[in-house]
């Protein structure tokens, strides 16, 4: 096998598709890029059979030939070779890869055992811009339960109905949910991405411009971003049916910028305990929101946020990170926070945008 | 009938010789059988890149070793379906009654063997200590007697007492963990734990129960890397509680090679004898085997079992074995003179000691001819018959070789013996006094 390409397209391809090669696999294949050069172009896969990508590279292929490469050594010496053009070629078991200014020669593993990528039908499919799925699936990820005891809560929901792609997250103290206009496929079933595929369908979508379709099918899905092929397993469970524990009434509504918001819980970390407690007061008379945390080892804090309230005054105590994270996928100036009183979940919407909410448990203490 | 989840576990063995180990262990994880239907077996696999890559990749392989278990196979489809932990853990909630147990092989997860009951045990003042401890035990785990220790000669029910603390205890609380082992077991796996370099796991899966039954606790005398790593799996389970349940075939205190610290932490606990069984106990015991299996017996052929075979549970079960096998050839009932000319051959009778010397002195006394004469080469009729059967006795229940019959016996060639053994088994057949004459030499040789 031999092909020349460019240095630079063959760096990203290379960077991107070794995110998707596992590292600790008990199967050492697994750990590598296959590199496949055929025709004008070779192609890039690798998987860590959770997800799997599949990357186009145009090449002038001399001798076509496939071959299997550790992911993090091929893609550490490309990422620091210099030059334009970069001539790979395959000389027994060992492949060179010939830069500029550097050679390398890098030991292959055998490539028969490489799995192949799941290819999903494309029978049912949706199709979306893709930064507004990037924009989805960003505003609600991070709620997505770290613990592998509900594998469901580990996931992202996604689904559609009316026009609308809604992502759903939760660890079941927070839940985050998020809308966006799909271009077709209207009625979608949930679907559930494993949180660490989503991330990665995230980042390979990033820079993609326009609209891209999406397949799937009850286990896998997948889609084509220009010369990147995703495709990611999908869940086997039940999503909580989180709609049932959204509070539709509040006694207490309260009208915030998020920029005063944001830094008053910045500076309240500081003081926070070890459970990251935040107090929040709201107090109709004063019109101010009052924050407070407090670590007998350090001091403590007191913010006060001007607001505009509704309602009655609330005292009610939360994990200050989780009211700090629902800000980052809020894009308008301000928020608007929805309360039922001490022991009740709190409601925070972006007051000029509906499209966003994010729900936070209280604290019990 | 194999349940599919055998059939899968069966071919998992074989699989994992032909595919090497990374690849086995990859793509095999959580696969499991979801049903088999028409000839067509039905694979869950985790996920559409374990569907896509056994179906190109292993099809040939696995079609292959499950046809190999199986004729009925005929195909193999995948199916993507993440419910086999559910499918596992069900049946682990749900005791299975005990009126099932005795269908069950030995039993997965704690390798007990479910025919091993207190119900199924004959209770005797022989072993009464023993079983009135066991009882408490499965009461008060970890807290009546921890560690009890039941030691006795073979054969005498230990195993079935060890094994039926932890089926009650299984019964009796079916979400705690219980593991029986032999000695013997341990130290392999132990030995292969080493050679993996995965000693950690070992300890820890040794470390995860509640009751712990190890059986002939003797062997681990003398393997010192082994007795150390029991020593510390026996303190970490004690400490916490766990009880623990040893079976040996001597006294702790008596077991060469074995640490006073083992001895004294063995003696902590309960240590309880069981004793071979007096004539009661075995008759008890052959009626109680005998029911289990709706084998009707005389009672004289249970009192000759009984009389006869002495000392040793086992061998009493093994004669009554053969008993049974008879009777379903025959197709009719065993008489006493069946049952005796049946067990005559076996180890049962044989096994007594007796010198050359003394049965040629019976058979000589009995038939009233003089010892010496035996040893002669006289060929005068009255002495040619009792050497004939001396011979033959000593053949067929003594299983002394032909050769060392005709040297003993005045120096005689082995083919003389040989014919006379032939001699006696053919008048056998026709003469009736001849074998009720051997019947009596046989008692008095008792």
């Amino acid at each position: 096998m031999k092909f020349e390409t460019t240095t630079e397209s063959l760096a990203q391809a290379v960077a991107t598709a070794s995110r998707f090669a596992e590292r600790r696999a008990n199967l050492p294949v697994l750990g590598c890029v296959l590199i496949t050069a055929e025709g004008s172009r070779i192609t890039l896969r690798a998987t860590n059979l959770e997800c799997g990508v599949e990357i186009v590279v145009p090449a002038k292929v001399t001798t076509e030939g496939t071959v299997a490469a550790p992911a993090g050594v091929l893609s550490g010496f490309l990422n620091n070779s210099k030059g334009k053009s970069v001539t790979v070629s395959l000389v027994g078991e060992v492949l060179k890869v010939e830069g500029e200014r550097a050679n390398a020669s890098i030991k292959t593993i055998p490539h028969e055992d490489f799995p192949i990528l799941p290819r999903v039908s494309a029978e049912t499919s949706f199709t979306i811009k893709a930064s507004d799925l990037v924009r989805a699936i960003r505003s609600v990820a991070y709620c997505a339960s770290l613990s592998a005891v509900k594998p469901e809560l580990q996931s992202v929901l996604v689904y559609g109905d009316a026009g609308k792609l809604t992502t759903v997250a939760t660890d079941s103290f927070r839940l985050a949910e998020k809308q966006m206009a799909l271009k077709s496929g209207g009625s979608i079933p949930q679907l559930l991405v494993p949180a660490r595929n989503a991330a990665e369908l995230m980042r390979v979508l990033e820079t993609v411009k326009g609209d891209i379709e999406i397949y799937y099918n009850d286990n896998q899905l997948s889609t084509q971003a220009d010369a990147i092929y995703y495709t990611s397993r999908l869940l086997d469970g039940a999503f909580p049916n989180y709609r049932q524990i959204l509070p539709k009434e509040f006694s207490t509504e309260a009208l915030v910028l998020r920029e005063d918001m944001s830094s008053a819980l910045k500076s309240l970390s500081i003081f926070a305990d070890k459970f990251a407690q935040v107090s929040l007061a709201i107090d109709p008379e004063k019109k101010s929101l009052f924050l407070s945390s407090r670590n007998p080892d350090v001091g403590e804090q007191i913010s006060t946020v001007k607001a505009t309230i509704q309602g009655d005054g609330v005292a009610v105590s939360f994990n200050g990170r989780y009211l700090a994270d629902s800000l980052q996928s809020i894009v308008g100036d301000s928020v608007r926070l929805h309360s039922n009183g001490a022991g009740k979940p709190m409601l925070i919407k972006d007051a000029s945008d509906d499209s966003f909410l994010y729900l936070a448990m209280p604290m019990n203490r | 009938m194999t349940t599919t989840k055998e059939l899968w576990e069966n071919a998992l063995v074989e699989l994992e010789l032909s595919i090497s180990k990374p690849n086995f262990n990859t793509w095999f994880k959580d696969t499991h059988i979801v049903r088999v239907e028409d000839g067509s077996v039905f694979l869950g696999v985790p996920s559409q890149f374990a569907r896509d890559w056994l179906s190109t990749k292993f099809h040939k392989d696995i079609v292959r070793s499950l046809r190999m278990l199986s004729d009925s196979v005929r195909n193999v489809e995948y199916v993507i379906s993440r419910g086999q932990k559910r499918a596992q853990e069900e049946p682990r909630t749900i005791p299975p009654p005990p009126t099932e147990l005795a269908l069950e092989p030995v039993h997965q997860k704690t390798s007990l063997n479910p025919r091993f009951m207190f119900s199924s045990l004959v209770v005797g003042p022989f072993n009464e200590l023993a079983h009135a401890a066991a009882q408490a035990v499965v009461r008060k785990p970890g807290i009546a007697y921890n560690p009890l220790l039941i030691y006795g000669p073979t054969g005498l029910g230990k195993t079935h007492l060890i094994q039926a603390i932890g089926n009650h205890f299984r019964m009796q609380a079916p979400d705690r963990k219980v593991y029986y082992v032999t000695s013997e077991r341990f130290s392999m796996d132990y030995v292969s734990a080493l050679q993996a370099g995965k000693v950690q796991s070992f300890k820890e899966k040794y470390r995860q129960y509640d009751l712990l039954i190890m059986d002939d606790v003797q062997f681990l005398a003398g393997r010192d890397k082994i007795k150390e790593e029991f020593f510390h799996l026996f303190n970490y389970l004690h400490d916490g509680n766990k009880q623990l349940v040893f079976s040996s075939d001597q006294h702790p205190n008596v077991i060469q090679g074995l640490e006073d610290r083992l001895k004294s932490r063995f003696n902590a606990g309960m240590i309880v004898s069981v004793t071979p069984p007096d004539h009661q106990s075995r008759l008890a015991i052959v009626r109680t085997k005998a029911a289990m299996h709706n084998f009707v017996l005389p009672d004289e052929v249970m009192e000759f079992l009984a009389t006869t075979i002495e000392g040793n549970v086992r061998e009493l079960e093994g004669a009554l074995n053969t008993l049974m096998i008879q009777f379903e050839m025959r197709g009719e009932p065993l008489t006493i003179n069946d049952v005796k000319t049946l067990l005559r051959g076996s180890n049962a009778a044989a096994k007594k000691a007796v010198s050359v010397q003394e049965v040629v002195k019976t058979i000589a006394n009995f038939y009233g001819v003089e010892e010496v004469s035996i040893y002669e080469k006289t060929r005068r009729k009255e002495v040619v018959r009792p050497r004939q059967v001396i011979m033959f006795l000593l053949r067929e229940d003594f299983r002394i070789s032909f050769p060392t019959i005709g040297d003993k016996l005045g120096g005689r060639d082995h083919t003389t013996v040989i014919h006379s053994c032939e001699k006696i088994k053919n008048d056998l057949r026709s003469d009736s006094v001849l074998s009720n004459e051997l019947h009596q030499i046989r008692l008095m040789l008792k």
